[in-house]
Parts: structure tokens; sequence; C-alpha cells
């Protein structure tokens, strides 16, 4: 017993930095998988908090900018009201719309923490729980795909943005139709690239790359970027795709979260697919 | 004044600069200003090493709290404290480290500074964005990311103990 006891007081300063390293690194590495505890991120209140009242200095900064991004989307919007339509036919009366029903609700919200230069970038939202945010909903801005939710308090949602390793996001090139997933490889925040597109086809450059809405967090059709560069993969039947986002994520500000009314009915009627025995 | 308001001082002057002004400073080339290594050598000589180590936690927890890091600022802080003793030992002078002065350019010399707190700043770099990137694959681009933050941090971490540390009267 005494033995073990010198052992410790021999041992104690690199035993308390043992434990502190120990410690910081899951913190690290169990947020980059799943974040389960609230206290270290800047969704928490006192970080939260801090982080508005930077945002609150700094927001006006681009005020200029993004006011004239709000002002063409609302003329976009604005001309898809009813009143901005000449009515062809007299006589039809709308009583209750059978033909369309709505699958996805948009809630607004200003990104007030964002990086762009590391490796994994987080952005964090003023909106929560309390608005009705949960985990993995969509975020996109009036320009292109931002992320998704990755942890929520009850006032503010970090999102994972496009900016990281494992983003995934299931996309599209239109007008062909090829899907891949979006990647990012850390270098520039102008830049993705995706994966999985085989080489025997052949792509435009510039052609438009919008998301795919296979998995039911974005809806078909939101604008990622455009293709820049086709570089051939060494040894692989594939294409390494380069593509230009449409959005500057470095002077992100107003953001949309997506909400799928019908998620969970494609959740449960994909979860019937038998797994596949041969693998 | 009082040390313990002196270092207290520092200390939240550091984190507020870190995790609200430095961290959202985004110049692209791999360029990331980091200055609370300063603050861990400039703490007194005679500091124990475990002392050493909660300070170093504390201060990378909190800017980690701020800025999304999750406890990346919270190890490389936490090893350069751990390694402080040994390479301050490793570049002691000969009649060792008076108590009165302080780890800071003016008081050891700016040679002395230059070894120590370049030593420490580059290993903290490393480790920093080693863990960051964390992949084999990716070396190149984690020793680029060092090779350019490494001498803006210096500088900045010169002109930042210009305006806090108040230099001796000439004799």
């Amino acid at each position: 017993m005494r033995n073990l006891f010198a052992f410790f007081r021999r041992f104690r300063v690199f035993l308390v930095f043992f434990f502190m390293q120990i410690f910081a690194l899951t913190t690290y590495f169990s947020f980059l998988q799943y974040p389960r505890a609230q206290y270290l991120t800047t969704a928490s209140a006192v970080a939260g908090k801090t982080l508005t009242i930077r945002n609150d200095l700094t927001k006006h900064f681009n005020l200029g900018r993004s006011n004239s991004a709000l002002q063409w989307e609302n003329k976009w919007l604005r001309e898809q009201l009813p009143q901005s339509f000449q009515r062809l036919q007299y006589g039809l009366v709308k009583i209750n719309d059978t033909l369309f029903k709505q699958q996805y609700e948009y809630f607004p919200g200003t990104v007030i923490n964002s990086t762009v230069t590391k490796r994994n970038n987080y952005f964090t939202l003023n909106i929560g729980k309390a608005q009705g945010i949960k985990r993995g909903m969509g975020v996109f801005s009036d320009k292109g795909v931002v992320g998704i939710i990755h942890n929520v308090s009850d006032h503010f949602a970090v999102v994972k943005s496009v900016l990281t390793e494992e983003i995934n996001i299931d996309v599209m090139i239109e007008p062909i139709g090829l899907f891949g997933l979006l990647k990012w490889n850390g270098e520039n925040h102008r830049k993705g690239s995706i994966s999985g597109i085989s080489n025997d086809m052949h792509i435009k450059k510039w052609s438009k790359v919008v998301t795919r809405g296979g998995s039911g967090i974005f809806p078909r059709g939101i604008m990622v970027g455009k293709i820049e560069k086709l570089r051939p993969v060494e040894g692989k039947p594939l294409w390494d795709v380069v593509v230009r986002f449409s959005e500057n994520y470095a002077s992100l500000q107003r953001v949309y979260v997506i909400k799928n009314l019908m998620q969970e009915e494609q959740t449960e009627l994909e979860s019937n697919i038998p797994p596949d025995e041969e693998e | 004044m009082n040390v313990a308001v002196k270092y207290g001082l520092r200390f939240l002057l550091f984190v507020a600069l870190q995790a609200l002004v430095l961290n959202q400073l985004e110049l692209g080339f791999g360029i990331q200003f980091m200055v609370y290594p300063l603050l861990i050598v400039l703490l007194p000589f005679e500091m124990g090493t475990i002392a050493l180590l909660v300070v170093a936690f504390l201060m990378g927890i909190l800017i980690d709290a701020v800025s999304n890091t999750y406890g990346l600022h919270a190890s490389s802080a936490v090893l350069i404290a751990y390694l402080r003793p040994l390479i301050f030992k490793t570049f002691a002078p000969r009649d060792g480290y008076d108590p009165l002065k302080e780890g800071n350019s003016y008081d050891m010399g700016f040679r002395w500074f230059l070894y120590t707190f370049g030593l420490l700043l580059f290993i903290h770099h490393f480790w920093f964005f080693l863990l960051e990137i964390f992949r084999f694959d990716e070396i190149p681009f984690v020793l680029q990311k060092t090779v350019m933050s490494l001498p803006f941090s210096f500088l900045l971490c010169l002109i930042i103990q210009a305006m806090i540390v108040s230099k001796p009267k000439e004799r």
C-alpha cells in the first residue's frame, strides 16, 4: 500500500497531466462523432450569450450586402405571390388543395459564430429547441446549402457545416442527374468536391450542382455550387470533381433551417428494406 | 500590484483576446493566431507544475467553450504547461532563475525568450493542428499550417508582451 502511495506521489504531475489530456481529447473526439454533453459548446447558455453580444456589435458590418441579398429574395418570392399572376380562367374557386401538401417548413435564423479555416468548421445559430429546431435538420441560405444541425440547446444550435470532413450531403449534377456525395478537403472554403462520379460520363464544366433530396434532410434542388474542374483519380475509374460553392461561408449571415414534415414517413418506409444478405 | 490580481487580469485578457477576437480572424493560407501560450511562459518561475497544469487547463477549456473546438485548445495548453519545466531547465541560466524576474524577453534576454517560447509555441501549434486535422495523409497540411502560423503568433506575442509587461528601468 505504501508503495502505491509512493508511486502516486512520485508521478502525480504526470498523472494530473495525463487525466487532463484524456479529458480534453475525449471531449474533442466524442464531439466530432456525436454531441453528448452540452456544457462545452457554443450552444451552452453562457457562451451563446457572449457570442450574441459580439454578433450584435459586428453584424452591421455586412448590413448593406445582406440587405440587398434579402431584397433579391423578396423580389423573387413576391413574384410567386397570387397578386403577381394574372388570372386567366374565371369561375374556378379554390376550396382545399388536395394536389399539393406541404412537405417542408423553414425557420429563419442568424449565424452568430462561424469559422472557415479550421479542418472542421461549425456555425452557431441564434435559434434552438424553443423555436423547434432538432438535431439532423438541414440548413441553407439564399445562395446555397450550409450544413446540418449537429447540436441544439434551448436557444442556440450548432451547425455542422459543409466545411467539415464527413458532411456527405447527397448532391446531384444538373442537368444530367448524376449523383455523388459532397466532401471538403480542408484547404479552401470556396471549393469542395464530389466523390463517386464515374469517369465514363461526360460532364460539362460550370454545370450546376444541387442537393438531391435523397435523405429527406434537404428538399431537391437547393443550390450547392458549380463544377469548376474535373480531375481523373489515379487508379480508379472516377472523376475528382471540384465544386465552387455558390455561398461564401466567410460572410454568411442569414440562414433557414428546414423541417421535413414527412421525414418520419420516409424513414419508416426505408427501414423496411431488408438488410443485404451477401455482405 | 498584487501578484494574484496581476495574473488574474492577464488570464482574463488572454482568454477574451483569443476566444473573441483572434479565433474570428481568418486570413487564409492556414494562418491562425494563438497567443495564450505567452501567459503560460509568463507565469512565475517558482510555480509548481500542477498549478501550471490547472491554469492551462482552465484557460484552454474556456477558450474551447466559445469557439467550437471542444477541447483542442485545452489539450495543447496542458501539453505545453507540462513541458514548460523541462524546457526551462534545459535553457536555465548558469546561476538558476531569479524568482523576482519573470520569463519575458526584457528580464531574461531576447535569445532566451526566442529559444524557450519559440520551442513551446512550435510544440503547441504542431500538436494543435495535428489533432485538428488528425489524418496521416494530410501531414503536409499540418506542417503548412504550423509553419505559416508560427511567425505570426510569435510576432503578435512580442507586441502583446511589450504592452502588458513593464520594461525594467535602465541602470
